[in-house]
Parts: C-alpha cells; sequence; structure tokens
C-alpha cells in the first residue's frame, strides 16, 4: 500500500512537470523569434530592422541564446519565487491579475462543492431508501439525463430562463457596479445574489455524481451483516441509517468530492464565460481572445496546480478517514 | 448462455456457435449482441437514441437538399424573425440560421468521429500491443497512460489551441492527444486477462503467430468495449469543440454549433433583445439532442455488453 502512495505522490509530480514542459515549450515552438517582426501598422512608417549585431545583443539580454535546458532552469526558478511574467493586456504582473480573480472562482467552485456534496447525499438517501418505489427510477433517469448536458450549455439554460425571460437574477458581474453597502450583511447578500446562477450550474453539474455514488455505496452497504446486527439491536431504523449505513457510504462521497473540485476547475472556465463571473475562467477567455499568452499560461498553471493539490488533499484525508488504507 | 442465443434470429450464426468449442461461445455470445441483433436488444431510450442520431446524420448529410439558401451568405435582412423566408430567421449579418444548423451538424459529427475513431482504435491498438508485449513497452505505457489521464484536459486544450491556432485539424489532434489514454488503459487490461485463456494458450501452442493471434482472437475480444468507449469519446470531443469554439477558439472559417453560440452571445444586446430566441435556442437545443442521444445510446450498450453492470448501476 505504502508502495502505491508513493507511486501517487511521483504521478502528481510528474503531471505538473509535464504541464510545465507544455508551457515553457509551447510558446518557443511558434515560427519567428521576437526580433523577427518588421511590421509597419501603417504606410510610410519606418520600419526597424535590427542588425545581426543587436539581434545578439537583445537574444543575450534575454538570455535566448543560452542552451534550451538552462533557459528552462531559469523558468524553473523564476517561478517557484512566484515571478510568472508581465501580462500584455493588464500590464501588471500575471500572479497580481491572477489573484484578483482567483477568490471569485475559489468562491463559486467552493459553493457548489459543498451544496452538490450535501444535496446529492441527501437525494441519494432518499433514493436507496425508496429503492422499491417508482419514485428511485423516476428520479435515476432524470439525474442520469441531467449528467449529460455540459455545464456551460446547462449554465446558457438558466441564464436565458433566469435572467433574461424571467429577470430574477442578474445577467453578468459578480457584484452589482458603483454600488454604495450601508453594511457588510447588504454586501454580503448582494455578492450572493450574483453567485447564485453560476453555483447552481456547478452544482447541477456535479450533483449526479455524488448521487449516483450515495446510492449505489448505500445499497451495497445495507446488505451487509453488521446493518442486519444494527436492526437485531433493535435500533430504530433512523438511527441504523445515519449512524451505521450512511457513516459508513460517504466514505467514497470523500474522494469523489476532492476530484470533482478538479473537474469543476475545467468546467468553470466555460460557466464564467456564460455569466461573465469576473474568477480567472472569465480572465481566461479574455485573454485568449487578447492573446495575452504570459496571462494565458499563468492562469493554466494555477488551474492545473489547484487540481494537483486537491488529488494530494484527497489522498491524505482518506487515509486519515479510512484506516484500512493506510497500512 | 446458449438458451440465451437459440432465440437470436440468426440461425446461421447459430449453428456456427454451436460447432465451436464453449470456451468460446461467452465471447461470440458477446459479438453477435452487438452485430446480430443491435435494435432489438436496446431499450426505449436507446432506440430514441438511435433514431435521433441517425436523423442528425440524414440532415447533416442532405444539408444542401433540405436548406434553400447556403449558411455563409447573406440572404436576407439582419436578425429577421423566423418566417416563410427563413424558417428559423437570420443572424445579424443576415445568414439563415437553419442552414448553418445543418451544416454546423456536420461539423460536430466530423469533428466528433475523427477524434473518437482516432483516439478509440488508435489508442486501442496501443494498449492491446502493449499488453500483449508486457515488459518494459507495457511499463512505460502505462506511465505516459496515468500522467495523461491526470493532466487538466479542458484547460490545458484552451491554451494548445490558442498557440497552435485555429484550425479544425488543430483542434482534431489536440483532443486526440487527450483522449486516447482510456481506450489505451481498458484495451490493455482486456488483453492481459485475455492472454490467460486456455483457448489462446491453446492456440498458441498449436503454433500460432503473434500476428495471428491478435487479429483473430484478442482483437475481436476487445473491440465491443472499445466500440462503446467510442460513443463516450466522441460525445466529450463534441462537447471540447464545442466549448472552444464558444471561447472563440474554433476554427473562424467553419459554422459549428459552437461557432454560432459564440456568435451569439457574442452579440452586444443579444440579451435585451427577442434575436436570442431564434439565434441563441436552436444551436442550443441541438448540442443538447445530440448529446443525449450519445449518452443514451453509450448507457444502453454498456447495459448490453456487461450484464453485471446493469445490477450496479441500477437499471
Amino acid at each position: 500500500m505504502r508502495n502505491d502512495r508513493n507511486s501517487f505522490t511521483l504521478r502528481l509530480l510528474s503531471t505538473l512537470f509535464v504541464i510545465l514542459a507544455i508551457n515553457f515549450f509551447l510558446p518557443r515552438m511558434m515560427p519567428g523569434d521576437p526580433f523577427t517582426t518588421t511590421s509597419a501598422d501603417e504606410a510610410g512608417e519606418d520600419i526597424i530592422v535590427m542588425t545581426e549585431e543587436q539581434r545578439l545583443y537583445y537574444m543575450n539580454y534575454y538570455g535566448l541564446d543560452r542552451p534550451l535546458y538552462e533557459q528552462f532552469l531559469v523558468y524553473m526558478k523564476n517561478l517557484m519565487t512566484g515571478n510568472l511574467g508581465r501580462s500584455i493586456y493588464y500590464k501588471m504582473p500575471v500572479s497580481d491579475v491572477i489573484l484578483l480573480h482567483l477568490p471569485w472562482t475559489v468562491l463559486i467552485v467552493e459553493g457548489a462543492t459543498v451544496i452538490s456534496t450535501i444535496s446529492g447525499v441527501v437525494l441519494g438517501t432518499l433514493s436507496a431508501k425508496n429503492r422499491k418505489n417508482g419514485s428511485d427510477r423516476i428520479m435515476m433517469t432524470g439525474m442520469i439525463a441531467f449528467a449529460e448536458i455540459p455545464s456551460f450549455l446547462l449554465g446558457l439554460i438558466l441564464l436565458l430562463i433566469f435572467s433574461v425571460h424571467l429577470r430574477i437574477f442578474p445577467l453578468a458581474g459578480a457584484i452589482t457596479p458603483f454600488s454604495d453597502y450601508n453594511s457588510l450583511a447588504e454586501q454580503a447578500r448582494d455578492i450572493l445574489y450574483h453567485a447564485f446562477l453560476p453555483v447552481v450550474t456547478l452544482s447541477l453539474s456535479q450533483l449526479t455524481g455524488v448521487y449516483l455514488l450515495t446510492r449505489n455505496t448505500l445499497i451495497t452497504v445495507t446488505t451487509k451483516d453488521y446493518i442486519r446486527t444494527a436492526r437485531a439491536k433493535g435500533l430504530g431504523e433512523k438511527t441504523v441509517w445515519t449512524r451505521h449505513a450512511l457513516r459508513n457510504a460517504l466514505l467514497p462521497v470523500v474522494t469523489r468530492t476532492g476530484f470533482m473540485i478538479g473537474i469543476m476547475m475545467g468546467g468553470v472556465v466555460l460557466v464564467e464565460s456564460v455569466f461573465s463571473y469576473p474568477g480567472i475562467g472569465m480572465t481566461l477567455r479574455s485573454a485568449v481572445i487578447g492573446r495575452d499568452y504570459p496571462l494565458i499560461q499563468g492562469i493554466l498553471l494555477v488551474i492545473a496546480v489547484s487540481i494537483l493539490v486537491c488529488n494530494l488533499l484527497v489522498d491524505k484525508i482518506y487515509g486519515k478517514l479510512d484506516p484500512r488504507v493506510v497500512v | 448462455m446458449i438458451k440465451d442465443i437459440a432465440f437470436s434470429e440468426n440461425a446461421g450464426i447459430l449453428s456456427f456457435i454451436r460447432a465451436l468449442n464453449i470456451n468460446r461461445s461467452n465471447r461470440i455470445n458477446r459479438i453477435v449482441s452487438i452485430v446480430a441483433r443491435p435494435f432489438s436488444k436496446f431499450s426505449t431510450e436507446g432506440k430514441i437514441g438511435i433514431l435521433g442520431i441517425l436523423c442528425i446524420i440524414l440532415m447533416a448529410a442532405f444539408a444542401p437538399v433540405i436548406t434553400i439558401y447556403p449558411p455563409q451568405k447573406i440572404t436576407g435582412n439582419s436578425l429577421e424573425p423566423p418566417g416563410p423566408e427563413h424558417i428559423l430567421g437570420t443572424d445579424e449579418l443576415g445568414m439563415d440560421i437553419w442552414s448553418q444548423i445543418c451544416y454546423g451538424a456536420r461539423m460536430s459529427l466530423t469533428i466528433g468521429l475523427a477524434v473518437a475513431f482516432t483516439a478509440g482504435f488508435g489508442g486501442g491498438t496501443l494498449g492491446i500491443l502493449a499488453g500483449y508485449m508486457g515488459g518494459h513497452i507495457d511499463q512505460a505505457l502505462m506511465r505516459v497512460i496515468d500522467v495523461t489521464m491526470s493532466l487538466p484536459g479542458f484547460p490545458l486544450l484552451i491554451v494548445i489551441s490558442a498557440f497552435l491556432g485555429p484550425s479544425i485539424l488543430n483542434v482534431i489532434l489536440v483532443l486526440v492527444l487527450f483522449s486516447w489514454a482510456k481506450p489505451a488503459r481498458i484495451a490493455r487490461s482486456q488483453t492481459l486477462s485475455l492472454k490467460k485463456n486456455n483457448y489462446i494458450i491453446a492456440a498458441q501452442n498449436y503454433g500460432a503467430k503473434p500476428f495471428y493471434l491478435l487479429r483473430k482472437h484478442i482483437f475481436p475480444e476487445v473491440m465491443p468495449v472499445l466500440l462503446v468507449l467510442v460513443i463516450s469519446i466522441s460525445s466529450h470531443a463534441i462537447i471540447a469543440e464545442t466549448g472552444l469554439a464558444f471561447l472563440g477558439l474554433g476554427d473562424p472559417t467553419s459554422k459549428s454549433w459552437g461557432m454560432m453560440l459564440n456568435h451569439a452571445t457574442g452579440f452586444k444586446s443579444i440579451y435585451f433583445t427577442p434575436y436570442w430566441q431564434w439565434w441563441l435556442l436552436p444551436p442550443l437545443f441541438m448540442l443538447i439532442f445530440l448529446l443525449l442521444c450519445l449518452a443514451f445510446i453509450s448507457r444502453d450498450m454498456e447495459r448490453i455488453l456487461d450484464p453485471k453492470l446493469k445490477m450496479k448501476k441500477g437499471f
């Protein structure tokens, strides 16, 4: 088992390395180099062509004449010190741009994680209890159909229904622009009001996974001997379900929650674009449109690292919760 | 198992199976269930899925016949509501939306199928070869698969397509790069367990060459599983292409459904005008319909392939 867990960490590290390598080599794979651009926007404008000497000087200045592995080491060193380069569009360090937008993304992703986990477990338990009735089958079919709709299309539907048609929720943004808040509660209300639809979208798209997992583990668990023993002892149905069955069925849900955050970090880019929600996903979209390469790379790195960290955390927490895993 | 086959309409295959070793009847039974009587085994949802997909394929194939206007030509006024002239109205440049939907189906289907078949069968072949050969090659491939599967697919997809530039070929290549790992892994594990079967060892002892074994015994066995995967990969590919196009990273010269969404949501006052009703809704509904059909089919095929799964999933 221990060996297995070591290889898990190793896998995460090699994944991180591959992402860094892609991030590093992609710009260098593009045709041309920064010093051969000689375009002139208007006719008659002087085209500055560098002499060979100047070109060599700048190549040396930016360290582009050094061997590739040395450049890679420098790149890694910069990353370690949190230097992600400068955004072309925002004219400030990439790390600052990301820090400015990351809280919004964290807010909706965390909100969606909590909501979908809780409601998934509740619905899954209900479904498992009523396994023999028709209500379970209806719920199953509905949930499975829901799971197949990608989150951003779902978001678009919700936006059209609630913001465009019914006009209950805002169309865009995370706060009402130019508003003064009298109290902290009012500000919190405004933020929740704006975050509502994105959170619901993300939760709905993740709900089915938790629901199915809870339902299926519960069904397996309730056939176990200790459940029969608990019933034989004369414990009430409620105690049997919550203290004996659900407690054991929740273990895989914990793992699922961690991976869910990873999946959502990928989907959040599109969901934020749908709701024009100013998190890092929306920033990524505008960076893509504006071809702001350093920013694109920085955001990719942040998303990738947060996914890997989540996976690592899940692995650790799982070891704590289930003593059988760590031998 | 035998009784099950006896109900098969196909008497020719039936006698063929009886003539064969009992050991193999399970395998052939599965293939028969996929090839010889495909439709009757599907549930209602699966049948709806197949009919839906057929409709979309027909729509894509006969796009020039069922539309009046070419999709990329200005044929009417800007933002005309649906009417007798233009069935679904026009977009902001005056292009017919119904034509765009029909021609856009080609785009989604092409990308879905191209990615799914390349990744599914390419990855599957790699997995079979690695599983069959074993040793260092197998180990190396497993490491690569592990890493590929834990890469954050969609964010990386965005970055790579942003750098490589938008073209259909690039999108397909990148998508293949991210979806070959799963079929490879499953094909490998299937091959590993197959290799230990008596009939394969027997064939080997009779002097069967590796290529013959792979072609005659292993590939037909792994095939049905790959087929299910191909469907799920194609729906993933369609989602990814739509997502990329929605972000503005699609091929600008093509009119896929994702591009239509991108154009419509990019239009400044789309939500404050009634235009979204005929500009945004049709591609949205078509995409969801297509994805649901694919999902129904793949779920049903999984169920047909593996009766044990049916119990587990509670159907």
